[in-house]
């Protein structure tokens, strides 16, 4: 088998999302060295001040870098807007705005502002490499005005969102999925009619909305999400992260449908669809998070260790451990990491079923093995890449040697009698030392006992046998059957690019909404038809976040200090 | 209560919420004439008669107007406090069913509000519940009876 690496197109925005990735260093500022023939104009955004969602749109223009980082830097491009076009930072008083609002915490010198999110409680449960984890957003009210409070929060990237539901005092009301334009249409209604509702969207893979309408004075509304995922597995260890706080994303010249980072009350500054308001560094805000986890590996846990936090860890045997996020470290401004290796040299791969009326769901993790020492360089085919950044580096170089030792390629599955379909990827990729291929498919019938992996290693063949456990009576009943239909709508999200005929949209929308699942395309709606208030329905109120631990502010968050300034000065 | 009912019915509110249904046992409510979008509370009660009530599925349909399912909220009884589970394909094609069980002891044997059911509802609409199955703990259908109601709870 001949090796392609599919590397870097010679395109400097193409260089610039490559460059997006690569995650610490120092922050390196482009912001108005534009060339005026990109310019273009932003789209409305479709969260402001006092629309929240589809409310009053705003204008703004990206200015693309010119000149390019040295090979320490971390490259985002943020445009700062054009001191007449921008949009100013509203000065309307804000709820409760004054003496009740802002206060100064005792003793660290920072003001802590209140915000709509409280608290956010994590519980999760790993039963083999398959993670159920409810997230439980506690939204209040803590001003004098009725509010709606809108939250752009992360989860993974595979999360399969498929269950959401809103507590309103004592009563729980389960959410719907619906097409997204038409829970966004019912939840402006129900807001507008004074509604207590809420919103769930997604606006990239692992990035969301929540909005929550009509939320009275001192009132308190829970919002509950329930995601299944498989856990990541790198370098010998399994990987169980829960990301805590949107970081900038990088927004190519003339895209207005982007993540835009904006000062906290600076509505409408970044002139993207979806904006994160960020904390000044003087600031911080009372939301804190906890998460528990509950880990059944199956087999003896080893070197179980959180990467970033504090946690407290109970082993309670050798193959299960709590953990909880110790209390002191609870500022959520950094991924939550977890990670534990099992016992075993190399982790045997193992297909868990799970059965659904006359067939059922299956998944199959094929780990590859921690290190390159066994395993001898493979024949390349070379496709030049350059990189005009130099940023990437690190990464390329990581790639490059990871590719040229295979440790499984041209692997075929031999499935036996079993029945099987709609198997994802459909082309099964070479497995390579780090990173495991998973699988995931339908069944009909009965399974046998086991099936048999095919392969080469070093051109010689290799046959793996793979036993078949039913997944363990714990895992939710849905988990593998929403695995499977977020890896089918990845799968129908790929294809676009390349073939013709299908209509991705349509499909997934098809699948998402026969699946209860989160997508572009879909979203989680909830209205409570009994509770109606009364007036207005208030200022929308964005939860502002902490910039990511490692990242400076000054260099990252639009302010629109300076029009502020200007148009106070005109006045 | 037996091992086997236990698991039997988590499978039957499987089956029950991937099934059709046509069932005799209904129940009308209607409301006035109205024109542009609203929102609404459908109470739905079950009467199991006597018997405990381990599970149930209904359907509710909104004649003559076109509803939109925007939530589920559970009942009154401990049993079924918990938001019920509804059927996404039949959400699909505009079809509300709704499914609950509890495999506990303390069940209801009368009449109790088992859902709330929360619509967005345009024109007017006369509102009509299909209770597709009741079960028992040793899940055995039994002869219950629903009722539905618009507005705050009764």
């Amino acid at each position: 088998m001949r090796l392609k690496a599919i590397g870097v197109v010679v395109l400097p925005t193409i260089t610039a999302a490559v460059a997006w990735t690569v995650v610490g260093c120092s922050v390196q500022r482009y912001d108005s060295m534009g060339s005026s023939s990109l310019r273009s104009t932003i789209a409305p955004a479709s969260i402001g001040r006092s629309g929240g969602i589809g409310g009053q749109p705003r204008g703004s223009e990206l200015l693309p870098p010119q000149s390019l980082p040295c090979s320490d830097d971390e490259l985002w491009v943020i445009p700062r807007q054009p001191q007449d076009r921008a949009a100013p930072r509203s000065t309307e008083p804000m709820p409760g705005q004054g003496q009740l609002m802002a206060r100064r915490k005792e003793g660290d010198g920072q003001k802590l502002v209140p915000v709509p999110l409280k608290r956010t409680d994590v519980q999760a449960s790993v039963i083999g490499y398959i993670a159920t984890v409810d997230v439980k957003q506690q939204y209040h009210n803590p001003y004098n005005d009725k509010i709606e409070a809108l939250y752009v929060f992360p989860l993974p990237q595979n999360a399969a969102v498929n269950e959401f539901l809103m507590t309103v005092g004592q009563r729980r009301i389960r959410g719907i999925i619906r097409e997204r334009r038409e829970a966004e249409a019912i939840y402006r209604e129900a807001k507008g009619q004074g509604y207590v509702a809420s919103l769930l969207t997604q606006e990239r893979p692992n990035v969301f909305t929540q909005a929550v309408a009509n939320i009275e004075p001192g009132k308190r509304i829970d919002i509950d999400i329930r995601y299944f995922n498989t856990l990541d597995y790198r370098d010998g260890a399994y990987e169980f992260v829960f990301p805590m706080v949107v970081g900038p994303r990088f927004n190519p010249p003339g895209y207005s449908d982007g993540i835009g980072p904006v000062a906290r009350g600076d509505y409408g500054a970044s002139g993207q669809k979806t904006e994160i308001q960020y904390l000044r560094p003087e600031e911080r805000s009372g939301h804190d998070i906890s998460l528990s986890l509950n880990i059944d590996a199956g087999v003896p846990i080893e070197n179980i260790d959180s990467r970033n936090h504090k946690v407290s860890i109970n082993k309670r045997s050798p193959e299960k451990a709590e953990v909880a996020l110790d209390p002191g470290d609870s500022i959520p401004n950094r991924d939550f990491v977890l990670r534990y290796q099992v016992a075993g040299k190399a982790t045997k791969p193992t297909l868990f079923a799970q059965r659904q009326g006359n067939g059922g769901y299956f998944t199959l993790m094929l780990f590859p093995p921690a290190l390159l020492d066994d395993l001898p360089r493979q024949p390349l085919e070379f496709v030049f890449t350059i990189d005009v950044s130099g940023s990437a580096n690190a990464i390329m170089a990581q790639y490059f040697e990871r590719i040229s030792h295979p440790a499984l390629t041209d692997i075929a599955v031999d499935w036996g009698s079993a029945q099987v379909h709609d198997v994802f990827p459909k082309q099964l990729p070479d497995l390579y030392v780090g990173r495991p291929v998973v699988l995931t498919g339908r069944f009909e019938g009965n399974l046998p006992r086991s099936i048999t992996l095919r392969g080469k290693l070093a051109g010689r063949e290799q046959r793996i046998e793979v036993p078949i456990r039913q997944a363990d009576q714990r895992v939710e009943t849905k988990a593998l059957s929403a695995v499977w239909a977020r890896m089918k709508i990845a799968d129908l999200a790929d294809r676009a690019a390349y073939e013709n005929g299908i209509d991705p949209p349509g499909q997934i929308r098809q699948l998402a909404l026969e699946h209860s699942l989160m997508t572009a395309y879909t979203a989680f709606i909830a209205v409570d038809s009994l509770t109606r208030t009364s007036g207005d329905h208030g200022a929308t109120i964005a939860v502002p976040v902490p910039v990511p631990q490692g990242v400076r502010y000054d260099t990252t968050v639009q302010e629109a200090g300076t029009v502020r300034q200007a148009k106070d000065g005109a006045e | 209560m037996t091992r086997a009912p236990i698991i039997l019915l988590p499978v039957l509110l499987l089956v029950l919420l991937g099934g059709a249904l046509d069932d005799p046992h209904d129940s009308v409510a209607t409301q006035p004439l109205m024109s542009s979008p609203r929102f609404a509370a459908v109470n739905v009660y079950i009467d199991p008669g006597g018997e405990p009530l381990a599970a149930y599925q209904f359907e509710l349909t909104g004649q003559g107007a076109e509803v939109k399912l925007v939530g589920v909220e559970g009942g009154e009884h401990q049993a079924f406090a918990d938001a019920p589970y509804y059927d996404p394909k039949a959400n699909l094609r505009n079809r509300i069913i709704v499914a609950a069980f509890n495999t506990g002891e303390n069940l209801p044997h009368r009449q109790t509000r088992v859902a709330t059911v929360m619509v967005e509802v345009t024109g007017p609409v006369r509102w009509l519940a299909s209770l597709d199955v009741a079960a028992a703990p040793d899940a055995k259908h039994t002869d219950a009876a629903i009722s539905v109601s618009e507005g705050a709870v009764q």
